[in-house]
């Protein structure tokens, strides 16, 4: 733990809190197993104390800012996390002079369970290479020196290699295991609707039924939804109670995105999405 | 006794020019299969991919989304959005294990009713070279 780190979080929420600047502060602070964390909310000075950072601060706190539009907060966000500010800003949901963004350098997350912490890193953090927030007000502990060990997309280009059926078969297999608790879209940045397609009754397109065709229907149009906007956290994946692989999901759109429309969600703030654009002249092998 | 395979085909015409010449098909009594259901949305533009995934979910063969051709859109934009759309859906399905040629997007105008004809004959056929879609 980098108690150097830790300290600038906290000094900087005391004063911040003391200046009047936010209401509050969303951080981290320890779970209450001793290993894991779990977020905090600090509204007064004495709660600051509790703040923390380490590898077992994974969670995307940009999600709390949609339930506290508001009220001015600060919000510690690690650098893939500051790609949802982006997005939330680039959308109209927050207002860049209602947030105070401290940024944090990241050593790469590990994967936390109740009094279990792994000793390797996370995969989306093994091909990372944001040193730094894309967007901050204040940034404590400085850069971190990334080097990506691995290839972003090669475990997707397995995928895409496999044969159509076994690909079928393959995510079958997956969305039947889906129970619709909708845990993946509750953590996800980019999911704010008021209310969601598969909570619509009239017309009834999720079918209350948990069957394989309703849940593939459920997790393809969530990640759809998604396209040009995922932002990579992977916090969906992460709180999956089943472990379906949805960062294969998304990270595919992601990848496919990239090559249609050379767009990546969350680096800029003011580019215009792909979904929200397009050009008379271009070729996408499809609908020529 | 047995059935032969008839593929099922759920085709979104955009009401200004596809469904106008899919009509111009149909009044000058030119001959294409009949396996086509027709929907007819106001453009190319209004059709969602939900629409497209449900139809795959409840038993469609193929799914043909069809509008006015690239500048002619009554909106003036609707198809270009679809077209970006309905590119990225495309690879989307295919990787999720529903082959990409099931879905077509063309392009078909209000005076083109041979065009519609030969689309869904050339459609039908390739749905039925692909066969029935793997069920669930």
């Amino acid at each position: 733990m980098d108690t150097e780190l830790i300290q600038q979080i906290r000094d900087k929420a005391r004063s911040l809190l003391a200046e009047g600047t936010v209401e509050g502060v969303i951080g981290y602070e320890r779970a209450s197993d001793g290993i894991s964390s779990r977020p905090l909310f600090a509204y007064d000075s004495s709660a600051t104390e509790r703040l923390i950072f380490d590898e077992t601060c994974a969670h995307n706190l940009v999600k709390y800012l949609l339930n506290k539009k508001s009220r001015k907060m600060a919000v510690v966000v690690k650098p893939c996390d500051s790609r949802a500010i982006n997005l939330l800003l680039n959308e109209g949901q927050i207002e860049r002079d209602k947030i105070f963004v401290i940024g944090v350098g990241c050593p790469g997350m590990v994967e936390t369970n109740w009094n279990y912490k792994s000793e390797t890193l996370q995969a989306k953090c093994r091909s990372c290479q944001l040193s730094k927030p894309l967007v901050y007000d204040f940034l404590a502990g400085g850069e971190f020196e990334r080097q990506a060990e691995e290839e972003t997309y090669s475990d997707i280009t397995e995928a895409e290699a496999e044969s159509l059926a076994n690909r079928r078969e393959f995510w079958l297999e997956q969305f039947g295991r889906c129970i619709r608790c909708y845990a993946c879209r509750q953590v996800c940045p980019g999911c704010y609707c008021p209310v969601c397609f598969a909570e619509r009754l009239e017309p009834l397109w999720v079918g209350i039924r948990i069957t394989p065709e309703e849940n593939e229907l459920w997790q393809t149009i969530r990640s759809f939804h998604l396209a040009g906007r995922c932002i990579g956290c992977n916090e969906c994946e992460r709180v999956c109670p089943v472990d379906i692989p949805l960062s294969l999901l998304n990270r595919k759109l992601e990848k496919d995105v990239k090559e249609l429309f050379a767009f990546q969600a969350g680096l800029d703030p003011e580019e215009q999405p792909p979904f929200a654009t397009f050009k008379k002249e271009e070729k996408l092998e499809f609908g020529e | 006794m047995s059935v032969e395979y008839q593929p099922k085909v759920i085709g979104f015409l955009c009401n200004w020019c596809s469904y106008a010449g899919a009509d111009v098909a149909g009044t000058s009594r030119m001959d294409y299969p009949h396996n086509i259901r027709i929907i007819r949305v106001p453009c190319s533009g209004r059709v969602d991919p939900l629409f497209v995934l449900k139809c795959f979910q409840r038993g469609a063969d193929g799914v043909l989304v069809s509008g006015c051709h690239p500048g002619d859109c009554h909106y003036t934009e609707g198809n270009y959005h679809a077209r970006r759309r309905f590119a990225l859906l495309r690879e989307f399905l295919d990787y999720l294990g529903i082959a990409k040629e099931r879905l077509r997007l063309e392009w078909v105008s209000a005076s083109e009713g041979q065009r519609f004809a030969e689309l869904v004959s050339d459609f039908t056929a390739e749905l039925n070279k692909l066969g029935p879609r793997s069920k669930i």
